[in-house]
């Protein structure tokens, strides 16, 4: 089955067996490897893409459904040389330790940011609640996501 | 996952037809949230997957002179942000919000979680309270129920093998009625609930007029507490008339024990929870 | 942008967005009273901070960069050309012997290139402490985690299809799954004679007198459960040959020294010829301690000529990975009217799991930690693994530590609870200070435990609320 789709503004195709998920596809067919495989079901998040504007699971969606749709992974969120300021400040609190569940926190994040400017700490954990991690406890992360809110709105500098 | 056939059909009468000609080799495909995970431990017979996702019929909100329309396949994500369930329908967005998280809330839909049918389903007790009925595509054509008619038993629909769910409507008497929904989990997120409850009830001149109380993950089904609703009708409220209700709804119900909760945690959940969402729905009657 | 339901709305928001102006460092993320926790902590500056440039100074992670792009690689970003696939077949049984394996259908199917079962496998044990584990189960299957055969294929998909091709002939035993149960002679026997594998014994001053002599004596049996380390990356390997005989493999092991002489051991060639990539790892906690795919890796690889990578499924993880032991121990305290422990006998049962892993450590901390931080005179520990037929139980962050934690805290809450003395007042009656033996009597220093406590309870105000 041919499946094409727009991955971080550029026009990809693979020919994929129909059984096949976004998640699969993205990692093996379009070396797009960032995005991660940590349970398969839905439950860690660490497969978090956006597609058609909104967060999803790419291990429960199947790439024939992803026909025709525009995606954003964790290698579109830089901008050429620019970090976006989710990556900046996760960088700078030392938001992740060993990283697995960061592809999938900063595409959950960029989603909340995208939607709501200026979010609650309440509304970042909800945000969030579809992503786990193991190592850190979420605290950094959270700090960083609110700062990084702060830069896009331009109340401090990156 | 094992090799499988994947087809996107271009009306509900086509997938319909499609699923008529099949038979058990074929299978709805709605959000996915429920049926790859189950897909990837093991298909059985499935060999072909019909995505209904995105089918016309099936999508869409909509305001009429008769009610609200919430197409089937409409996403617990998009339910959130629609400007009319949230004034209108309240309870059916406080429901939404607290399925899995904000990724499987963009690809979950409303309709699939009726048709899942488990017993906890979250939608369905904010459904229940409001009325709701079901439009359901068959071969011989379209027929409307009652939400309560919709479900049989655990993962048992009163739908034949071929049929499609096509929406959900709330008649127009109960859209922005007073109402309350709450679920407890063992987590906020990510959760399954042991007990959901809702509410939803009138206040005329002081009295409780055409109340409704429905539990979730009590007893085989989402069921309607009737007689606790029946104890509360024409009643001005106090808090001996509250626990009461509550109590007869805790003998309504068929709640399991299992490791997750034993059965008098599950009574006391029940009772707690229908205190609740009756005081709630009273609190918002008065603030109109 | 339209507000959600506002049962969900809690204080927290209302005190946050007060408090705004700060800088980030400054948010309180706690839940708010009116005592937040603010960052960064007013500690006191010891001397040294003050006099080089580099301590005390904030640093940033090298790996955050790679992080935040997603360009980390982690074992299953990493793709070799013709690289096969590897599934493992795990137990059907918890305790059986393996009457006949038959991989012949299984390689009969076209893109299955390899299959390998336990009597392959040039030495099959390993262990950190014990050689009593199994690289694949052969011939008798210790818990339904053990793995029995496995293939390599050219995807992921058709060596699940493979395994399902596969013929075992089992003949079942008798399982014993409670530990207290496999701790009595006539309990089915896992390995050897006795299922207790190993034991440890603290001794100091006379316990049966003291507790003989305590006003109070309080007795209770504590018990803690499985836990899996879940780490966000399952287990991976890849394994790859070159003409010289000399294989590379990359692991998401932790220890790569001692896995290597594991490897080394069980493939039965030395170590020079075995080249072991530690990589970036996606959580460890414990459970990548051990070797557990790379000797099932590297002989599929030799066999079949290309390189091969096994990934964990999420369940593989928990059923056939390591977990947390799971600890029942029986605490007998005996104390006097103010609260002073006197006496403390302790006995530990550990349910050890099929196979030994990093038990050892986890009995010997575990002893060492269990009268807690506490000056008692006299003290017994004995403590006892025990096989049983299920998960494996090796090492998670603690060793020990926390199991026997919830135990001795649990029960100072309860004497301090029937002799009506403040939990705080007879922890710090009781607790270590600067040159307080341990009961194994070694001499601690820089012991900060009663300080601790009282910055701990100023902090959150445990004066104000238990007034």
């Amino acid at each position: 089955m041919l499946v094409k789709i727009k991955v971080n503004g550029e026009l990809r195709s693979a020919d994929v067996p129909p059984e096949t998920t976004l998640l699969k596809m993205l990692r093996e067919s379009l070396d797009l490897t960032g995005t991660k495989l940590g349970c398969d079901v839905g439950d860690c998040g660490t497969c978090t893409v956006i597609v058609d504007g909104v967060s999803v699971n790419s291990c429960l969606m199947l790439a024939g459904r992803a026909n025709g749709s525009e995606i954003t992974t964790i290698e579109g969120l830089a901008d050429s040389n620019t970090l976006h300021p989710l990556q900046e400040k996760f960088e700078e609190h030392g938001a992740l330790q060993c990283g697995f569940c960061g592809p999938g926190m900063l595409m959950s994040a960029k989603d909340l940011l995208d939607k709501n400017p200026d979010p609650s700490i309440h509304e970042v954990r909800d945000a969030l609640s579809g992503n786990l991690c193991r190592c850190t406890g979420y605290t950094k992360i959270i700090e960083a996501v609110i700062d990084a809110g702060r830069v896009m709105r331009k109340e401090i500098s990156a | 996952m094992k090799a499988l056939d994947y087809i996107v059909p271009k009306s509900a009468a086509a997938a319909v037809e499609l699923l008529s000609d099949y038979g058990e080799t074929a299978c709805l495909l709605a959000g996915g949230t429920d049926l790859v995970v189950d897909l990837k431990h093991g298909a059985g017979r499935v060999e072909t997957l019909v995505d209904v996702s995105q089918l016309q019929e099936c999508r869409g909100i909509e305001e009429t002179d008769e009610g609200l329309r919430i197409g089937s396949m409409v996403t617990y994500g998009e339910i959130m942000e629609n400007s009319i369930c949230l004034t209108k329908t309240p309870e059916i967005v406080a429901a939404s919000h607290t399925v899995g998280a904000v990724q499987t809330r963009n690809l979950g839909t409303i309709g699939g979680n009726l048709v899942t049918c488990v017993p906890s389903a979250d939608s369905a007790p904010a459904l229940m309270v409001l009325d709701a009925e079901v439009t359901i595509a068959g071969t011989e054509g379209n027929r409307r129920i009652p939400i309560e008619d919709f479900f049989v038993g655990p993962r048992k629909t009163s739908m034949q093998p071929h049929e499609l769910l096509i929406d959900i409507f709330i008649p127009k008497k109960n859209l922005g009625k007073p109402s309350s929904f709450y679920k407890f989990g063992l987590r906020k997120g990510q959760a399954l609930a042991l007990v959901n409850a809702a509410a939803a009830l009138e206040l005329i001149n002081g009295e409780i007029t055409s109340p409704r109380i429905a539990l979730g993950a009590v007893a085989p089904t989402p069921l309607r507490a009737i007689k606790a609703e029946e104890l509360l009708e024409g009643q001005k409220p106090n808090k001996e008339l509250i626990t009461k209700a509550a109590e007869i709804a805790v003998a309504e119900c068929k709640p399991i024990d299992d490791f997750r909760a034993s059965l008098k945690y599950r009574q006391q959940l029940i009772r707690t929870l229908t205190q609740r969402v009756i005081t709630r729905s009273l609190e918002v009657a008065n603030e109109r | 942008m339209a507000t959600r339901n506002k049962d969900i709305q809690t204080d927290t928001d209302q005190v946050i967005k007060t408090e705004k102006a700060k800088s980030p460092s400054s948010q309180p993320l706690s839940v708010p009273t009116d005592n937040p926790v603010v960052y960064p902590l007013d500690l006191p500056q010891g001397e040294a901070r003050l006099r080089t440039p580099a301590v005390g100074q904030r640093a940033s992670r090298p790996d955050g960069r790679l992080h935040g792009l997603g360009q980390t690689q982690y074992i299953d970003d990493i793709t070799f050309p013709h690289m096969l696939h590897a599934k493992i077949l795990h137990s059907d049984h918890a305790h059986a012997r393996i009457v006949s394996i038959d991989t012949s259908e299984a390689e009969k199917m076209p893109g299955v290139l390899a299959t390998l079962t336990g009597a392959e496998v040039p030495e099959n044990s390993f262990g950190p402490t014990f050689q009593d584990q199994p690289i694949l189960a052969y011939p008798i299957v210790r818990h339904r985690g053990d793995g029995v055969a496995a293939v390599a294929a050219v995807t992921e998909q058709l060596a699940m299809e493979a395994l399902e091709k596969i013929k075992v002939e089992y003949e079942p035993l008798t399982p014993v799954f409670d530990p207290l149960e496999a701790i009595e002679d006539d309990s089915p026997k896992i390995h050897g004679e006795s299922n207790i594998y190993t034991s440890k014994i603290i001794k100091k001053g006379d316990v049966e007198k003291a507790l003989k002599d305590s006003p109070h004596v309080f007795h209770r049996q504590y018990t803690t459960q499985m836990v899996e380390h879940v780490p966000l990356e399952p287990q991976a390997t890849i394994a790859s040959w070159d003409g010289n005989g000399r294989v590379t493999i990359w692991s998401s092991l932790g220890r790569i020294t001692l896995g290597r002489e594991d490897i080394s051991r069980t493939l039965a060639i030395p170590q020079s010829r075995i080249r072991l990539i530690g990589t970036i790892v996606g959580g460890n906690f414990g459970g990548k301690n051990e070797i557990r795919n790379e000797p099932i890796v590297a002989l599929l690889s030799k066999k079949s000529r290309r390189p091969v990578k096994c990934v964990f499924t999420r369940d593989e993880e928990f059923t056939s990975s390591t977990i947390r032991h799971p600890f029942i121990m029986d605490y007998t305290t005996g104390v006097n009217d103010e609260g002073l422990i006197l006496a403390r006998k302790i006995r530990l049962v550990l349910d050890g799991g099929a196979y030994c892993s990093w038990t050892g450590t986890t009995i010997g901390k575990g002893s060492i930690l269990a009268p807690g931080p506490y000056n008692i005179e006299n003290v017994f520990v004995e403590a006892y693994a025990v096989y049983t037929n299920k998960t494996t139980t090796g090492a998670m962050r603690g060793f020990g530590a926390p199991q026997v934690c919830f135990a001795y805290e649990s029960q100072m809450d309860e004497i301090a609870n029937k002799l009506g003395i403040d939990p705080l007042e007879i922890r710090l009656k009781n607790g270590f200070s600067e040159n307080s033996l341990s009961p194994t009597s070694q001499t601690l220093q820089s012991v900060a435990l009663k300080e601790s406590l009282n910055q701990a309870s100023d902090r959150f105000g445990w004066k104000e609320w238990k007034a």
